[in-house]
């Protein structure tokens, strides 16, 4: 008998040990400095940085926020781990709505959107600041054959105006006059146009029908701006990938996707005319040029839709994405980590943004943005 | 003549029967057939998309960003194993005292909304059992953490395991219960010392079963846990579990990012796999060993 009860009260204080050992070893050493990968010689510091004695309380810094930032965020914070071995950040692609709606709650420390806010979003959460960190272009794909019944590789040019009226239903056959007279080296077949758009919530989605309501006061009327609309046309389809699915499977479709998608899949996309009547290549150039038609408009928001850019050299879908601060932060040492993240962001960082095809703030911009981040209080004072 | 005829009749009745017989047999062995197809299906396709990924860097090392080789798994096996072994800590015990209780005094009101309510509980969408611990742990907490993802999945596991064991319970004969209480046992020395250890090979059984059940799933985790690409042992912090990895990896658009999906995919399978193998082991070595006691 007394065995049994001596053996039920060890099971229970075990129990309970295990639990406490768990909370109490913050960030357990794990030694496996198997062969770090060559490419990156300071890997093997991210798995063995917590033995070193000053990672002993190693942060860790929560975000959430969109997918389209997500390989470059993952990456970033990857490196910065070399960097800063006593923090960590973890970040989950939860979506832009996802991000937002936690950053209100206060459950994670930063959140991240590719949408802009709206008054009531930032009414919601006082004090919130957006944060433009790099940003990404949208292009128009296609899988077309023309007369001859050869596929279309070449750039098909789209006018200014066209895309809208191909998403509103007015512009129904490539061969319509609008697409002929702007590409009179391209076959163009009398077929119908099959067109894409994403099914789910999107930034790209916000960005794309931004530019539609920018061009078409007809979009902007019966359709607007949101990260998802009530289409008038089209097939949808889940994800950058569920897109130029839907376009791979049928000829004649057209979508829009992000540019460094189309470029990491090799997928053939059009150039789309810009306000000053000219065709320019989705360059980083061409979207940084953009991003400076309106760098000294920002504002105290920090955000801004740079489509349809006025520029001769500029792109014009292209939109920035955010991280979500709070400028009067509560945990000082959480708040100097993050400062000091995004600082490196915006300098040592955009060589990961230019190799994942995400496109760096230009000098005007980052100028704006690093005096407002100096601003960031903890507690009421300065950090 | 007419015995002749009688004879011819009843071999031609016992052909019939003969037939009917095996084409049933048969029907059924293709329809056993078919509920084992899918099962076959995906441990082999799981195997075949997800075996080749696998290397000793894929359970040691930390996941690594697009654009960078190399990476693994080993902050989602250790987050698994933390998440679930805290939800076992918390639901078995739970489950346990609560199905002595039901087994005991199944009709008391008390042991009538225990049973009515586990039910109900079982039927709950993972999903919402997610949301109700993200309301009940991280909101307070401001803070996504390992904890609140055990007790999502403490609650899910425990109808299960409530009512395995109940049932178990009730398949220990009466009389072994009145003879322990008529050679003078208190009611909770017969439950512990006699009911259990006599019910335990179902419990244990139960109990494998609600892991291997929790051990894959996925929603509640997304706001509990959280994930985390760092290794992490904190119960407060966010951590990693092997299927929201398999659901961040399957959901992207990079291929290599697929392939690590598939490879958790298998990861998590074997594991599942393994544990219901060692649920029926355990089972079998214990019967084995008291037949022979």
């Amino acid at each position: 008998m007394f065995k049994l009860k001596t053996a039920i009260a060890f099971g229970v204080i075990l129990a309970l040990a295990v639990i406490v050992s768990a909370c109490a070893s913050n960030a357990a050493p794990i030694t496996a400095p198997t062969s770090a990968p060559a490419a990156t010689p300071a890997s093997g510091g991210v798995v063995a940085a917590p033995t070193s004695p000053a990672a002993s309380g190693a942060l860790t810094v929560n975000g959430a926020g969109g997918t389209f930032p997500y390989p470059l965020y993952s990456r970033w914070f990857y490196q910065y781990a070399t960097v800063d071995p006593t923090v960590k950040f973890n970040y989950q692609a939860i979506g832009s709505g996802g991000g937002i709606a936690q950053i209100t709650a206060k459950t994670v420390d930063f959140g991240a959107s590719d949408a802009i806010l709206n008054d009531s979003q930032l009414q919601a959460a006082p004090g919130l600041q957006m944060f433009p960190t790099v940003a990404g272009a949208i292009v128009p794909s296609y899988n077309l054959k023309d007369t001859d019944g050869n596929p279309i590789t070449a750039t098909i040019k789209f006018p200014r105006t066209a895309l809208a009226d191909i998403y509103l239903g007015k512009i129904k056959k490539w061969n319509d006059p609008v697409l002929t007279q702007a590409n009179p080296d391209i076959k163009l077949p009398n077929k119908d146009i099959i067109v894409v758009h994403r099914s789910d919530g999107s930034g790209t989605t916000f960005i794309f029908t931004d530019y539609l309501s920018k061009v078409s006061a007809d979009w902007k009327q019966q359709v607007g701006n949101s990260t998802s609309v009530q289409w008038p046309v089209g097939l949808g389809g889940k994800g950058n990938e569920g897109v130029s699915g839907v376009v791979a499977q049928n000829e004649g479709a057209l979508g829009y996707i992000e540019l460094a998608y189309a470029l990491q899949n090799k997928l053939t996309y059009g150039l789309v005319q810009n306000k000053s009547g000219d065709y320019v290549q989705p360059t980083t150039a061409a979207v940084q040029s953009a991003m400076a038609d309106f760098g000294t408009d920002m504002g105290d928001k920090l955000a801004i839709s740079i489509v349809d850019a006025p520029g001769k050299t500029s792109w014009p879908i292209s939109g920035y994405t955010y991280i979500l601060v709070y400028m009067n932060q509560t945990d000082c040492a959480k708040a100097q980590k993050l400062t000091a993240f995004l600082k490196w962001a915006w300098s040592s960082g955009t060589q990961y943004a230019t190799e994942l095809e995400y496109i760096p703030l230009p000098d005007a911009v980052r100028t704006a943005v690093l005096s407002k981040l100096g601003q960031i209080t903890c507690n009421g004072k300065p950090l | 003549m007419s015995q002749a005829m009688s004879l011819r009749a009843s071999r031609t009745r016992y052909a019939l029967r003969k037939f009917i017989n095996t084409l049933m047999l048969s029907l059924t062995g293709l329809a056993t057939l078919f509920a084992i197809i899918p099962l076959v299906w995906i441990v082999v396709y799981i195997t075949r998309e997800g075996g080749r990924y696998l290397s000793v860097d894929f359970f040691t090392q930390l996941p690594t960003p697009v654009g960078v080789p190399g990476g693994g798994i080993v902050n989602s096996l250790v987050g698994s194993l933390i998440v679930v072994g805290i939800a076992c800590l918390i639901a078995i015990p739970i489950s346990l005292v609560a199905a002595l209780y039901v087994a005991d005094h199944p009709t008391t009101p008390l042991g009538v909304l225990v049973r009515f309510s586990t039910d109900v509980l079982s039927g709950v969408p993972t999903i919402v059992v997610g949301m109700f611990a993200y309301a009940l742990v991280v909101l307070p907490q401001r803070h996504f953490s390992a904890l609140a993802g055990s007790v999502a999945l403490a609650v899910i596991m425990v109808p299960p395991v409530l009512r395995t064991t109940e049932e178990m319970l009730k398949l220990v004969p009466r009389n072994l219960r009145e003879g322990s209480l008529a050679l003078g046992a208190s009611n909770w020395k017969t439950s512990l010392q006699v009911l259990l250890p006599a019910a335990l090979n179902g419990i244990v059984t139960g109990v494998m079963l609600g892991i291997a059940r929790v051990a894959g799933e996925t929603a509640p985790m997304i706001f509990t846990a959280f994930g985390n690409p760092f290794f992490n042992t904190d119960l407060s912090q966010p951590i990693a579990t092997l299927p929201q990895t398999i659901f961040v990896y399957a959901i992207s658009p990079y291929q290599d990012w697929h392939a690590k999906a598939w490879a958790t995919a298998f990861v998590l399978i074997a594991a599942v796999l393994g544990l219901n193998i060692a649920a029926r082991l355990l089972t079998w070595w214990r019967t084995r060993r008291l037949r022979l006691a």
